[in-house]
């Protein structure tokens, strides 16, 4: 063990040595800087300064060789403790620089160095090579000059000479560029020349008059040698000699990149853009020779061509990738021969991550071991070939047949694609990636154009299949080739056909990418698995705990392959955590703890070549020692509690180990790193996103990365707010997470008042049997359970009717009523003795305060309606008076309850509602997802400027437009109006026009805010018109305006000579 | 109005008036045993990881402690209340008498929850708990032991905050401690030895010989398992065993008829005693209803699971040939299902009795702490089987002497030794 030290020593220690670092980094620049002084001696004293930069510097001795000459002080011995770092010069190895340690230090990360020192010696390295080319460089043109003693001007016209002798193309091009840049520059004479070139007749349509509408006819410009030459004489008096080369080197740079123009051509096949890209690669590894316009145009036409072409996708990954970020697909793509398809969405949006975590990697060590599992890529249209190959272009038309049949049919179409060959360029792509698996065992998965759409979450609609890749070659390219037609066929499976016939994108032509990951993890016994894998989400829509914020995340991971944790598997479950808040754990009882322990695992069985779950303390028993991270993810029960094991003081065969994951949350960075990780990529794309990944003990591997969906039945519903006060049963404005229940038929209220006053303790427990056979009786989904305090409480019986998960497992909802006693509001349990069953089985919890103000609580309705007990269980009748079941559309005349929750508002309704307005409500809104939050303010005062800018203040009699109240002070909330003062100096029929234009504004605006948030309130907009005499006597709201205390803020109105 | 709501502290008074009344006893002493005689409120003061700072509430009662320190666990419950701790603390007061161990009874609890705590926020609570009570506990005036939702490393943080105000080590003053930190060997079978060591004394009075009877047990957990096992060691046969089947949310009975083999059992039960149902079937056990348990044809039913389950309705599903029923859940039987079973003559071993080992063995635990002498299991267990023989005979007699069911025999032997030591002592 390294010895403990504090925390704030360890800091400061960091930084004593970064401080060093820098130091040495600096003194090195100022040697460079001394351009004039004697190369050698440079060397000499950067030789001298680079141990200061170390750790032990009098331990330290650096050697800087270049070519055949070496530079060091007298002290240096080369020893074995060194770190070395290559010079390259102009690309190529030019020498080397090397640092030794003279005695045996401590170790750290690369033997005895630093992470830090490695990358500052090659930062010095670095700096060395740029010197000395750079030192060449002015010898060859010294040398040069002394050649040819010219004017200054030699310079450029060498170039220009050269460029009349090569390419006389681009000499015109070069030429022709100039003359527009020396117009543009407003240069006269070359005005003069220009015009020239034309003829009359076209200058007059075709110069600066506006009016025009016809299309400029094409004028060719023909470049004699002549007119060049009267063009760079032009320039020459216009321009120093330096400004004329560097623009013939960019123009000349950025003429040789015109094949990647190519890029941007749809019509251009894959294979040309990847042949572009090389030659990219290599005449410029950097990419830093292009502009910056060029640049990014060539970014978006990548991102394009290969990610996405939705706009939002484009705009947020120009930001993060980069040109070179592409070379990496170059050699990992496959494709058919003419193809001109896509990565899919699955691949788009793990690309993107990848990029983002590299861009931030360098500011952010939490960062630094997070990975990306090496991935092959197969162009989505790669199906089309397969479908075209194999004659199977009638399946196409299947999405539209009855799904009655799509579901008969589906087995037949699996059997009929795994039957079926892969066009031969195919099969060698796949045969070339299996060479370089060499044997590991990788994921096929789908990635269809569809999945990169953000309104419509293709989650798990498409397969993924897991291979264990053993065997001959051709055994595992069969079996690889297998998996693809498996996929393929899920294209056509009834699920996806119905969700997308549900979702209108029927007739969207979708084609299924295939991204092919290697599976991160080790062997443990005859089991090739990760030590632990899940999935986080960077919002948390089912906050355990009134602490527990939506920021802080949620991540549910199981030890294992992640599929435990993705999909939801019945008698088994998830560690649930989030990562912002750790400490807050949904299981805290010992028994919750145990029962919820994650007691399967998925693994693949490199033996059998097959997928399999395995019992996880059968794992650990014979190869615990094996698994990564064990003595981590596992605790010690030893009957008088849960132990964490103190480091590896763990009896893996013989003790009785539980699944806890309490070592990785309390121990390690993780939930810190996961957590900054979901940050970092929802601020990055602007939304809320979840995320797959693994860890094989060393690294944090992303495996997946999109926008956090939410099914229809758990994503945030509108909140109506008209409803007519005798069809609201209830509100809630309290820890309310988001979900929709179209159509309740069925309400059990347990009375919290009735419940309380109960005497015998007979009677509560009849209660929680009552309860236990309402749930097997009424219709599964379609009843929810009301009820006071703490459903399920295993204390005090007053406190919760006493229940366990089965006794409710089949109710809609479940709504805890807390009503206050005397002073004290009790608190409601937020679900937790069974949360996470809640969880599995996607009921809603939601927790009532009635006697909170301006909570809603219809007892009425809830006291007023017939009740059913006594007749559906009349063995219970005598409990009538606390126990109430009501059938809501007997009681209402056929209406339904809806419960409508929406976390974004922190609001829910149960109101009464027509059967017929459902589908109306239950429509998920997209934008309502999308948005961030808290924005309320910022919205507002955004459309306030744009309302402002649009006032024409001359035909308004206008003097000055401000805002106030909430928008300006950033408090606005869902429901908020904009607080707009109006200077007004018009007569009374410019006022009357004013308030109707406001009015159109306003009522427009209404709509919007409802369709953002569901409030509606007949006007969104709260105009003031003030006087100047209003101004002058500070009346009514003129006060705001110059007001010393929150002022109201003026907005710039239409300008005037904008028109 | 008068508030008709139900108080469990109420109920527990009532029971004791009740016994009170059988044994006579005067008014001073019925009103000092009614109540506590102690009880501490304390706010305990918790810097939360956010940085905010919370104040919770926490409580100590102390009912009695004429016999010896109080004894009771510690409850973290978010809606904790003062009359339920108080009915608990009475609760142990009389538990602790019924095996004549020197202990008295007591409770304690802090309102909150933890399940929206973190470890380190809770960590605070148990150190704040015990330094604002440190000078009214110790191992010779109340010990705590853990309770709903606390666990031995609750117990660890007390006893480390205790010990260091003390500045000495003093194991003794909390039990539930994990062996090698105090903790003693032979707390997991206590409870279920226990409940055997009783039947064995019932049966030897009733006159029959233990190897010629047949047990069914309702639960599979730690209690049910190791009751099966020393019962089997007695040559005892159990024929059936019902348990809760997660998967299916419903009980099952398994029955075989030549008598349940514990290792197979417990080889194919999980962790919370839910027999794999499947896998029962192969190895040629019946499969019958959860309640079918109640109604087999055997000489001993054992009751280990849950609360009310042998009711005024299904006791009259109770075989003839029963003869002994061993209450180690508690409260198995209602009061209808008293009288019924009364009324049929069959040999009722309640709860406070028949439940006694756990408490026994923290009392063991709390000895060799004060000692800081561990003894090996078998002595454990033959001090444990000393204890609940002498235990049962007491009441047993107790209860033939005043014509008194065991139930009721019990209570009185319990109520009647604190009497006496409060009486002795010149308290009353």
């Amino acid at each position: 063990m390294v010895e403990k030290k504090s925390a704030a020593d360890d800091l400061i220690g960091f930084y004593r040595e970064r401080e060093k670092e820098l130091e040495c980094l600096y003194r090195i620049e100022e040697i460079l800087a001394q351009r004039d002084a004697p190369r050698d001696g440079v060397f000499h004293k950067v030789a001298e300064t680079v141990p200061s930069g170390w750790q032990h510097p009098h331990l330290c001795w650096a050697r800087i060789t270049i070519g055949s000459n070496s530079y060091q002080l007298p002290g240096f011995v080369e020893t074995s403790h060194a770190l070395a770092a290559e010079i390259l010069i102009g690309g190529k190895k030019g020498g080397e620089i090397r640092v030794c340690y003279t005695r045996r230090t401590p170790e750290a990360d690369e033997g005895p160095f630093l992470r830090q020192e490695k990358r500052l010696l090659q930062t010095i390295a670095d700096r060395l090579g740029a010197f000395i080319r750079h030192q060449e460089l002015i010898e060859a043109a010294q040398e040069r000059r002394a050649e040819s003693p010219q004017d200054e001007s030699a310079e450029w016209r060498v170039v220009l000479n050269l460029l009349h002798h090569t390419d006389r193309n681009l000499f015109a091009r070069i030429s022709e560029k100039m003359l527009n840049h020396l117009c543009w520059s407003g240069v006269v004479e070359a005005e003069r020349l220009r015009r020239a070139l034309i003829p009359a007749d076209l200058e007059l349509e075709c110069g600066s008059d506006r009016e025009a509408n016809k299309p400029c006819p094409i004028q060719p410009l023909v470049i004699t040698e002549r007119l060049s030459d009267e063009i760079f004489r032009i320039a020459a008096a216009q321009q120093t000699s330096e400004q004329i080369l560097a623009h013939l080197r960019k123009w000349i740079q950025d003429d040789k990149l015109g094949y990647l123009a190519r890029v941007s051509n749809r019509n251009v096949t894959i294979a040309e853009v990847l042949g572009s890209l090389r030659r990219f690669r290599e005449m410029s590894p950097e990419g830093t020779d292009l502009s910056p316009a060029t640049r990014k145009g060539l970014i978006v036409s990548l991102i394009r061509r290969f990610l996405s072409r939705q706009l939002d996708f484009i705009r947020v990954a120009k930001e993060s990738i980069e040109v070179r970020s592409f070379f990496e697909i170059l050699e990992r793509i496959v494709y058919p021969s003419d193809s001109h398809g896509q990565l899919g969405g699955k691949s788009a949006g793990l690309f993107l991550a990848q990029q983002i975590v590299r861009k931030w990697s360098a500011a952010d060590p939490l960062l630094a071991n997070v990975k990306f599992p090496r991935s092959w890529y197969i162009t989505t249209d790669a199906l089309l070939a397969f479908l075209r190959y194999n004659n199977l272009d009638e399946v196409m038309e299947q999405k539209y047949r009855d799904l009655g049949q799509v579901r008969r049919e589906y087995p037949h179409v699996v059997q009929t694609f795994k039957n079926s060959r892969f066009p031969p360029e195919i099969v060698r792509g796949l045969s070339m990636i299996l060479d370089e698996l060499s044997g590991a065992p990788l994921i096929v998965r789908s990635s269809s154009l569809l999945e990169d759409s953000q309104s419509a979450a293709f989650s798990g609609k498409y397969k993924s299949l897991f291979l264990a890749n053993q065997g001959s070659k051709p055994e595992r390219l069969d079996a690889l080739l297998d998996a693809i037609a498996e996929v393929y066929a899920s294209t056509y499976s009834p699920d996806p056909i119905e969700y997308r016939a549900e979702r209108g994108l029927l007739d969207f032509s979708e084609e299924m990418g295939i991204v092919i990951q290697e599976v991160v993890g080790t062997r443990v016994g005859d089991h090739f698995l990760p030590a632990f894998a899940g999935v986080a989400f960077s919002s948390n829509e089912l906050p355990w705990s009134p602490r527990i914020r939506r920021e802080d995340g949620l991540l549910r991971m199981v030890p294992g392959l992640g599929t435990r944790a993705v999909d939801r598997v019945s008698s088994d479950y998830p560690i649930l955590v989030a990562p912002g808040q750790p400490g807050l754990r949904v299981n805290v009882a010992e028994e919750e703890v145990l029962y919820y322990a994650p007691k399967k695992i998925d693994a693949i069985n490199l033996k059998t070549n097959t997928f399999e779950t395995v019992e996880a303390l059968d794992l650990v028993r014979k190869h615990g020692a094996e698994l990564p991270l064990v003595h981590r993810m596992v605790s010690i029960y030893d009957g008088a509690g849960l132990r964490r094991p103190a480091g590896m003081n763990i009896d893996l065969e013989r003790d009785d180990l539980v699944f806890t994951f309490d070592g990785l949350i309390h121990e390690t960075t993780l939930p810190k790193q996961i957590h900054g990780l979901l940050r970092l990529l929802e601020g990055e794309i602007g939304r809320p996103v979840d995320i797959e990944f693994a860890h094989d003990g060393q690294d944090l591997y992303l495996l997946q990365c999109r926008a956090q969906s939410s099914s229809p039945a758990s994503s945030p519903a509108p909140i109506p707010k008209d409803i007519p006060a005798e069809n609201l049963v209830f509100t809630a404005n309290r820890y309310v997470s988001s979900g929709c229940l179209p159509a309740i038929t069925y309400l059990v209220y347990v009375d919290p008042l009735k419940y309380s006053s109960l005497s015998e303790r007979d009677d509560f427990l009849a209660v929680g049997r009552a309860v236990s056979r309402l749930n097997k009786l009424l219709p599964k989904r379609q009843f929810i359970l009301m009820g006071p305090g703490r459903w399920g409480s295993r204390g005090d019986i007053q406190l919760g009717v006493r229940v366990t998960y089965s006794d409710i497992n089949n109710t809609a909802a479940l709504v805890e009523i807390a009503r206050r006693k005397g002073n004290s509001m009790p608190e409601v349990s937020f679900g937790t003795h069974f949360f996470q069953d809640l969880v599995e089985s996607r009921i809603c919890y939601l927790p009532l305060f009635p006697d909170e103000s301006g909570a809603v609580f219809n007892e009425r309705f809830l006291l007023g309606s017939p009740n059913l007990l006594p007749t559906a269980l009349p063995e219970f009748a005598r409990l009538a008076d606390a126990v109430r079941v009501i059938d809501v559309g007997e009681a209402t005349g056929g209406k339904v309850l809806q419960v409508l929750m929406n976390a974004d508002l922190g609001e829910a309704v149960g109101l009464l509602a027509e059967p017929s307005s459902i589908e109306q409500l239950a429509e998920p809104r997209p934008d309502i997802a999308s948005r961030v939050p808290d924005r309320f303010w910022l919205w507002r005062f955004r459309i306030a400027e744009h309302i402002a800018s649009q006032l024409d203040p001359e035909r308004y009699g206008v003097a000055g437009f401000y805002i106030a109240g909430s928008a300006q002070n950033a408090t606005a909330g869902p429901a908020s109006d904009i607080d707009i003062i109006i200077h007004f100096r018009g007569t009374p029929r410019q006022r009357a026009d004013l308030l109707l234009w406001l009015e159109g504004w306003s009522l427009c605006l209404d709509e919007m805010n409802y369709l953002r948030t569901g409030y509606r309130s007949g006007g969104l907009l709260d105009v003031h018109l003030v006087t100047d005499e209003d101004i002058a006597n500070k009346t009514s709201f003129a006060v705001k305006i110059n007001a010393v205390n929150n002022p109201a803020q003026p907005l710039p109105l239409k300008k005037r000579d904008a028109q | 109005m008068v508030d008709k709501s139900y108080n469990p502290f109420e109920v527990a008074q009532a029971q004791f008036d009740r016994i009170a009344a059988i044994l006579g006893l005067d008014d001073g002493t019925k009103d000092l045993l009614r109540c506590n005689l102690r009880e501490y409120h304390v706010s305990i003061p918790v810097k939360m990881d956010d940085g905010r700072s919370r104040v919770f509430r926490g409580f100590r009662v102390q009912h009695n402690d004429a016999r010896g320190p109080a004894k009771g666990g510690i409850r973290f419950h978010p809606m904790e209340t003062i009359d339920t701790v108080r009915a608990l603390a009475m609760w142990m007061t009389w538990k602790t008498a019924v095996v004549d161990i020197p202990l008295g009874g007591g409770k304690g609890g802090v309102i909150c929850d933890p399940h929206h705590l973190s470890m380190r926020e809770q960590e605070q609570i148990c150190r704040g708990w015990v330094r604002q009570l440190s000078n009214s506990m110790g191992p010779f005036q109340d010990v705590p032991a853990p309770d709903v939702m606390t666990t031995g490393q609750h117990m660890l943080w007390m006893l480390d905050e205790f010990e260091t105000l003390r500045g000495e080590r003093q194991p003794g003053f909390i039990t539930g401690k994990p062996v090698g930190m105090g903790g003693s060997l032979g707390r997991k079978e206590a409870t279920g030895y226990g409940l055997v060591f009783t039947v064995r004394e019932a049966l030897k009075q009733l006159g029959i010989s233990i190897a010629e009877t047949t047990a069914s047990v309702q639960g599979f957990g730690n209690v049910a398992q190791h009751a099966i096992e020393l019962y089997q060691q007695l040559s005892g046969r159990v024929t059936c065993v019902s348990c809760w089947h997660q998967a299916d949310q419903a009980a099952y009975s398994f029955v075989k008829r030549d008598g349940v083999d514990l290792d197979q059992l417990r080889g194919i039960a999980d962790r919370f005693g839910g027999i794999d149902k499947d896998k029962a079937l192969a190895l040629g056990y019946e499969l019958l209803p959860g309640d079918a348990w109640l109604e087999q044809d055997v000489d001993l039913l054992i009751p280990a699971a849950l609360e009310n389950q042998i009711t005024g309705t299904s006791a009259a599903r109770i075989s003839d040939r029963v003869k002994v029923i061993v209450e180690g859940a508690n409260g198995p039987t209602t009061p209808e299902a008293d009288e019924v079973i009364a009324r049929r003559g069959i040999y009722l071993v309640p709860d406070l009795l028949a439940n006694a080992g756990g408490v026994t063995c923290s009392y063991f635990e709390q000895v060799q702490s004060n000692m800081n002498f561990f003894w090996d299991r078998n002595e454990v267990l033959n001090r444990l089987d000393a204890k609940m023989t002498a235990a049962f005979d007491a009441v047993s007699s107790s209860a033939k002497a005043r014509r008194l069911s065991l139930r009721d025999g019990a209570y009185v032997i319990a109520v009647g030794r604190v009497a006496q030591a409060c009486k002795d002592r010149g308290w009353v």
